[in-house]
């Protein structure tokens, strides 16, 4: 089933690294939503709806979308919040806009990093009878997943570490942070915000000035919380988004249909299974492609021209980073990162322990895509 | 663009909410009610095409994004699935999200769950306090008592509303919440009684405050095109709109506020969005049934207001003429409300299933007679967030 009308991003603003720390949560959002707006050509009296998403945790307050009220412009609006995951916030806010109640939506998920300690914020995210003590948090799950998909794909070790060697992060290091993840191979948590503006196509009609990124097809889904549950070397949700989202685009042939890809690369291990699973790439040719140079800016399959989240890890906000980047390639407002012209897009999201939950976005150049 | 399909409400699910379950954990608690909704309406977890997670502060399960560990509480393993949480308001915006997935035409079934044990975290009002902004309000103190106590104190001053006011609203909400065998407090209390509890923030006394509950909320809905082809009973949802207020407390009083701390504005502005979407011009005639959401008595008189179920300040004489009672010409909570029940995480969910109930006229011993068309609200973060929907027969 596909939506009941077109829409497309029609700003974005992404800040990651934040590195000027001058300003409060609060003036980071509203920079973010004006420079989002500014991006659209819009103010705020165009935004008829907003949808944010946060941790409480991370915030340090106990409804952290709270914060987001004055800050965004939504007093007297309509806000909703989806903590479970930034990239969430972007679907809520185009099932909106698709619902025909709204025609523009400003959505926006932050990362701030005041907290004392990640590992131990993040820890409260594993249930306090099983998992808490193990420890698990978001580094620990992703080196578990990294030591199962070592385990069950003979291609993968030497992949990623070749993967990790052109990163613009690389460490070159042997020492092991979390086992098999080599120091540097999961980089600091980094403040960060991102917002973005849906508008529905008869919003961008009467606006024929508006630089577009189509949403195409859209695909989410969530694995079981428990990883005991879970085969850590599969991604069955993923699985399902990418069946998702290909068949609302109408893409079969994957690998030349996509000029650019923004993917979630929490570590070299996830990035090729995500990249096997969006059939980007296969285990068997992993290694010659990234030699090659398939996957670099000028490549046949720019995969993270933005950088990924290597260069910033806006731990909760990475996703919707993803699909704003991806969104950027499309309108032609990606700065230094922008590839000629591309057509197609691909953003992929992923959050929770192990990508628990999983997200894929089509954006096009033109409108079609979606629509019934 | 094509035209919205209609949503229908087809199942719902409930508790009967206590103040402990120590018979079932968190995700036992959401997976009861998502039985009883399946149950309700006929269909299988598996017809489910996707799971709007109802869940509010995370603190109050003592669990980081809990929504993760009821993934297959709800049955959503490959699945669509997000979480919703607007404070108070989590459990009528959710349904408002369940109500997007297919109203965009993205989905033709969804499911939307979720559970809270209030009465077992502890402290709720130790989670509470720490919503404010740690700089400038977090130390006055403030919790969610104090703030409405102040809403009070205000509404009394600006209207004329007296503390056996407020208490005339509990001795309602009680009587009613006496017929609802799924509602936390059911004894019946008196004016006396409820005037010589002792003060909890002034003008607020115990008896004035809603429960801390444990229990789950489900319900279940579907396109209209689902719902006929497969010859379902449903109720309709009409009308939805959501509205906040700004989030700093100081910016609702003083010399130059933005809204008047007396009344709920932004309550007031969701319930024009939903009327005009369901198309109610005079809702003080044409609504039947309302399920408001206020956890302390004297925050109904200004829902009701909001509702534009009067005009503003003019609640509290009809409320004492018993305009508002079951038998009255417009029930307010005749579930017993959010003052008789509150599992925070799904109270205001449970606000729209007491209207699609009360609307099919299934409501049992609480059902007020003739209803066709209801209201209901969800409150949400230092009464910031509002979510308002209509349903009708």
């Amino acid at each position: 089933m596909s939506l009941n009308t077109g829409m497309a991003v029609i700003g974005c603003a992404v800040e990651a690294p934040v590195t000027e720390h001058g300003r409060s949560l609060e003036e980071l959002l509203h920079d973010a939503a004006l420079s989002a707006l500014a991006d659209a050509g819009l103010g705020f009296d165009a935004v008829d709806g907003i949808v944010v998403a946060a941790n409480d945790q991370l915030d340090g307050r106990a409804i952290s979308i709270m914060a987001a009220s004055g800050s965004v412009g939504g007093v007297d609006r309509d806000i909703l919040s989806t903590p479970s995951a930034g990239e969430h916030a972007f679907v809520m806010g185009a099932l909106r806009v698709a619902s025909g109640q709204y025609r523009t939506q400003l959505v926006m998920a932050w990362n701030p990093t005041e907290v004392s300690s990640f590992p131990e914020a993040e820890r409260l995210g594993a249930d306090p009878y099983y998992h808490r003590r193990l420890p698990l948090d978001e580094l620990s799950a992703h080196a578990l997943q990294a030591s199962a998909l070592k385990a069950a794909i003979p291609q993968m070790a030497a992949a990623a570490k070749t993967l990790d060697t052109t990163l613009p992060t690389a460490s070159g290091s042997n020492d092991i942070q979390r086992w098999p993840l080599a120091r540097g191979a999961y980089p600091t948590p980094a403040t960060g915000v991102a917002a973005l503006v849906l508008a529905s196509e008869d919003f961008i009609a009467d606006r024929p000035d508006i630089r577009s990124a189509w949403l195409h097809g859209m695909g989410w889904a969530t694995e079981a919380g428990f990883l005991g549950d879970r085969d850590l070397s599969d991604a069955p949700a993923l699985d399902a988004a990418v069946e998702r989202a290909y068949a609302e685009a109408g893409i079969a042939d994957p690998e030349t249909t996509i000029d650019v890809a923004e993917i979630s690369d929490s570590t070299a291990f996830q990035q090729l299974l995500v990249m096997e699973k969006l059939g980007l790439s296969r285990r068997e040719t992993w290694d010659a492609d990234i030699v090659s140079g398939r996957f670099a800016r000028n490549g046949a399959l720019p995969v993270n021209p933005s950088g990924g989240s290597r260069i910033a890890n806006a731990v909760f906000c990475n996703g919707l980073i993803r699909i704003a980047e991806a969104a950027r390639q499309i309108r032609g407002s990606a700065g230094s990162a922008q590839l000629p012209a591309p057509k197609v897009a691909l953003a992929h999201a992923s959050s929770g322990f192990a990508m628990q939950y999983q997200t894929v976005v089509i954006f096009g150049a033109d409108r079609k895509g979606t629509v019934k | 663009m094509n035209r919205p399909p209609r949503v229908g409400i087809i199942g719902i699910g409930q508790s009967a909410f206590k103040a402990r379950r120590d018979d079932a954990s968190y995700p036992d608690l959401v997976r009861e009610a998502v039985n009883l909704a399946l149950t309700d309406s006929g269909l299988e977890l598996d017809d489910m095409e996707a799971v709007v997670y109802s869940l509010s502060p995370d603190a109050m399960v003592g669990i980081g994004n809990a929504e993760r560990l009821g993934v297959d509480a709800v049955g959503a393993r490959g699945k669509r699935f997000l979480r919703i949480n607007t404070g108070g308001a989590t459990g009528i915006s959710s349904v408002a999200a369940a109500y997007y997935h297919i109203a965009s035409g993205a989905c033709d079934v969804v499911l939307t769950a979720g559970a809270d044990k209030v009465g077992e975290c502890g402290d709720s009002q130790t989670v509470l306090n720490k919503i404010w902004d740690p700089i400038y309000e977090r130390q006055l103190p403030l919790g969610t008592i104090t703030m409405l106590a102040m809403s009070g104190v205000r509404y009394a001053e600006k209207y004329g509303m007296t503390e056996e006011d407020m208490a005339a609203v509990v001795v309602k909400n009680r009587r009613h919440a006496a017929l609802n065998a799924n509602a936390h407090l059911r004894r019946e209390t008196s004016v006396d009684e409820v005037m010589s509890s002792r003060y909890i923030a002034w003008p607020i006394k115990l008896f004035d405050c809603c429960p801390q509950s444990s229990g789950g909320g489900a319900m279940v809905l579907a396109s209209e095109k689902y719902i006929k082809d497969r010859h379902l009973d449903a109720v309709w949802i009409t009308g939805v709109g959501h509205c906040s207020e700004s989030y700093y407390l100081g910016d609702r009083m003083g010399h130059a506020p933005v809204a008047d701390h007396a009344d709920a504005h932004a309550l007031r502005r969701s319930f024009e969005r939903s009327y005009q979407m369901a198309g109610i011009s005079d809702p003080a005639r044409q609504v039947h049934v309302a399920e408001l959401y206020a956890p302390f008595s004297n925050t109904e008189f200004h829902a009701i207001e909001a509702a534009g179920l009067t005009p503003p300040g003019k609640s509290v004489a009809p409320l004492r003429e018993g305009r508002f009672d079951i038998g009255g010409d417009q029930p307010v909570n005749p579930s017993g409300g959010t003052l008789c029940t509150n599992a925070i995480a799904v109270t205001a969910m449970i606000r729209v299933a007491e209207i699609a109930l009360q609307v099919s006229g299934r409501a049992g011993a609480h059902q007020v007679k003739g209803a066709r068309v209801g209201i209901a609200s969800g409150n949400g973060g230092d009464h910031q967030f509002f979510g308002t929907m209509v349903v009708e027969a």
